[in-house]
């Protein structure tokens, strides 16, 4: 899979991020208890939904959290971006659940929708990509709870809330105490060198045709899980914007040593078989990257399965990290 | 020689004069935007550093930005410049149409198709692989074109346009089918002189320059044929031969320039507008001219690219377009719908 998102994609979480406001940040759901159902606050309001879905539909970035939170899933979306980061177990029902919309919000198929009789529809995309599904008619067929991404590193709270409101809070709670015990093993493993590198990371969404390079900073696609096990990312964006702009930014390659000439070390996106990105390659391919004192005390390291965005992914994302900060521990 | 050559020859002279200092005017001119344009970019750096780091070379951040990054990008915008300039000047002349632009003999179109198939069958990855499927795409369409059309001016623009609007259809089919080919595409299809530092240059540009050079040889004989083919054939202009290579001389400048910096739209058509008045109907001026004109424009715009944005740049084309427009509505008014 290319690490590379489609610019609409990108573009549409930042725009949801500037509409909503983040307003995803609630993740407090209100348990009526009565009749089977309770009040969800979701990116689409506080919406009425049963207390025990029995069958889920679920779209965007709530596939492949409903699908390791083992929710009683009837249909969902295409998801090939998260293919390459899921577990031959989840790959398995990735592929047997019935496909009801494509990759695109534009690609739902209502009649599929209908046909897999859900109880609850659980859409896992910015509030703006909303406007290109007609919620109504899937309100038409069972309550619809809208629970899109905002900054990168809240996949924690979102699929959290995405599992909760499916009612799959039990494995997915098993995940995250895999995820953060091995998070906490790592911590300690690299205690003594991690906390004391500044760092810094160069992202895999630069466009080289601009000539720029994606600088990413602390709660960062390519920074939050490293974060997690002790590594300490410095600096923050110029300019702060909406969504992944609030921790990411794109200067130009001058700007480079500008930008990572204070970085101990650097920390690098690459492609889950390992191959470096393009946007990446045009960064190291430059003479300013070899003048840089993390590349020549050679601390650069490259971390794969940087879009990881469930807790199951992103112990894959540790284990990568583990294999890449190895050397460390020898210097 | 008699009394009435002498004359004839001192004032053409005289005619001439003006235009030499136009030249002498636009060298100097474009000389100064070039320095200037090595001095500016997103990392601000002292005049005397620029000056070190060209007659000096340390090898320090600085340094490495002038020589390595600003110096490769001014040269590529002064040989964009001047073949997008020149080709125009080419395909309006040959095609005695004041809208024609290089695009128009589906160069643009071609290289973007073929950057559309290399990419969905996975050989335009890198720099390298866009260039050589660019340059591909671009010359066979115009070899295309210039086949279909080459015997009137208007067969030839129809041509253009009508492979122009399949190639395109095809290649945004395709890229609507397959989401990488449309990002591989999204990152070229926006021309900009950013990052070309890295990529295989000097077959492109080593073309431009020939292709130039061509382009002043052939300008004499593209003067009779802008009086038309009869008055061309009286005068005893090789038509048919003189149009091929002038086909040949717009299709590589067009199609390296497209190729190394993508399509950049409006400097083809725009420049020799500018410069029409000035070289006074003469197509060897005009050549002269636009050659010195284009490079001065795409740098200056690519200068705006590069400092319009807090962080980042703008591509260039973006620039040329916003250019563009006013550009050419205020050499229509300051010289009149008739002179283009």
């Amino acid at each position: 899979m290319s690490l590379r998102r489609s610019s609409g994609l990108v573009g549409a979480v930042a725009l949801a991020l500037a509409l909503t406001g983040c307003g995803s940040s609630d993740s407090k759901s209100d348990s009526s208890g009565k009749g089977g159902t309770r009040v969800f606050a979701a990116d689409n309001g506080k919406i009425k939904i049963p207390a025990d879905p029995q069958r889920v539909v679920a779209t965007g970035y709530a596939v492949p959290v409903m699908i390791e939170a083992h929710a009683p899933l009837v249909g969902i979306s295409s998801w090939k971006r998260g293919e390459s980061m899921m577990s031959k177990k989840d790959l398995a029902t990735y592929k047997k659940v019935p496909k009801v919309a494509g990759e695109l919000a534009t690609e739902t198929n209502y009649e599929a929708v209908a046909e897999a009789e859900p109880d609850l529809i659980v859409i896992g995309v910015p509030a703006p990509v909303l406007g290109d599904i007609d919620v109504k008619r899937l309100e038409s067929i069972a309550p619809v709870v809208a629970i899109g991404p905002t900054v990168p590193s809240a996949w924690r709270e979102l699929s959290h809330k995405q599992a909760d409101a499916a009612g799959s809070l039990k494995q997915f709670d098993a995940v995250k105490a895999k995820y953060e015990a091995k998070a906490a093993k790592l911590a300690e493993k690299y205690k003594d060198v991690l906390p004391q590198l500044k760092m810094g990371h160069v992202g895999a969404y630069g466009e080289t045709a601009k000539g720029t390079f994606q600088r990413e900073f602390g709660s960062s696609w390519g920074t939050n899980i490293a974060e997690d096990a002790g590594a300490k990312y410095y600096g923050k964006v110029k300019k702060k914007g909406p969504g992944s702009r609030a921790v990411s930014e794109y200067p130009s390659l001058e700007e480079l040593p500008e930008s990572l000439g204070k970085a101990d070390a650097i920390t690098y996106s690459v492609n889950p078989d390992g191959s470096v990105p393009e946007p990446v390659k045009y960064v190291m391919d430059s003479k300013l990257w070899k003048n840089l004192p993390a590349v020549k005390a050679k601390k650069t390291f490259p971390i794969r399965y940087t879009e990881a965005a469930t807790y199951g992914s992103g112990m894959q994302t540790l284990d990568a990290i583990d294999k890449s900060f190895a050397p460390l521990l020898n210097r | 020689m008699t009394v009435a050559g002498r004359t004839s020859e001192a004032a053409g002279e005289r005619r001439a004069a003006p235009q030499i200092g136009l030249l002498v005017g636009g060298l100097v001119l474009l000389a100064a935007v070039a320095v200037v344009s090595i001095g500016v970019g997103a990392r601000s750096i002292s005049p005397t550093e620029v000056v070190r780091a060209l007659l000096d070379y340390q090898g320090t951040d600085d340094h490495v930005i002038v020589r390595d990054v600003r110096a490769p990008r001014a040269l590529l915008a002064v040989a964009v410049g001047a073949a997008l300039a020149v080709s125009g000047a080419l395909i309006q002349t040959l095609a005695r149409n004041p809208l024609a632009e290089p695009g128009i003999l589906g160069v643009t179109a071609g290289a973007g198709f073929a950057i559309t198939l290399g990419s969905g069958l996975g050989f335009a990855a890198g720099q390298a692989g866009q260039l050589g499927s660019a340059v591909v795409g671009s010359v066979l369409a115009a070899l295309l074109v210039a086949a279909v059309g080459r015997r009137s001016p208007l067969r030839l623009v129809l041509t253009g346009v009508a492979l122009t609007a399949v190639l395109s259809g095809v290649a945004l089919g395709m890229r609507l089918m397959l989401p990488d080919t449309f990002d591989a595409y999204r990152f070229w299809s926006v021309g900009s002189l950013a990052a070309r530092e890295q990529a295989p240059l000097a077959w492109p540009l080593t073309a431009i320059a020939v292709c130039l050079v061509g382009a002043l040889l052939l300008s004499r004989a593209l003067n009779a044929l802008a009086l038309g083919e009869t008055v061309a054939h009286t005068l005893g202009a090789g038509v048919g031969r003189v149009r091929a290579m002038a086909l040949v001389l717009i299709t590589v400048l067009s199609g390296a320039a497209t190729a190394v910096a993508g399509p950049i739209l409006f400097v083809g058509l725009m420049v020799p507008h500018l410069v029409r008045k000035p070289a006074a109907g003469s197509v060897p001026w005009l050549i002269l001219y636009t050659m010195v004109l284009g490079p001065i424009v795409l740098l200056v715009a690519d200068m705006g690219s590069r400092v319009l944005l807090p962080t980042g740049e703008v591509p260039v084309a973006v620039v040329t377009a916003f250019l563009g427009g006013p550009m050419l509505i205020w050499a229509v008014r300051r010289y009149g719908a008739g002179s283009l």
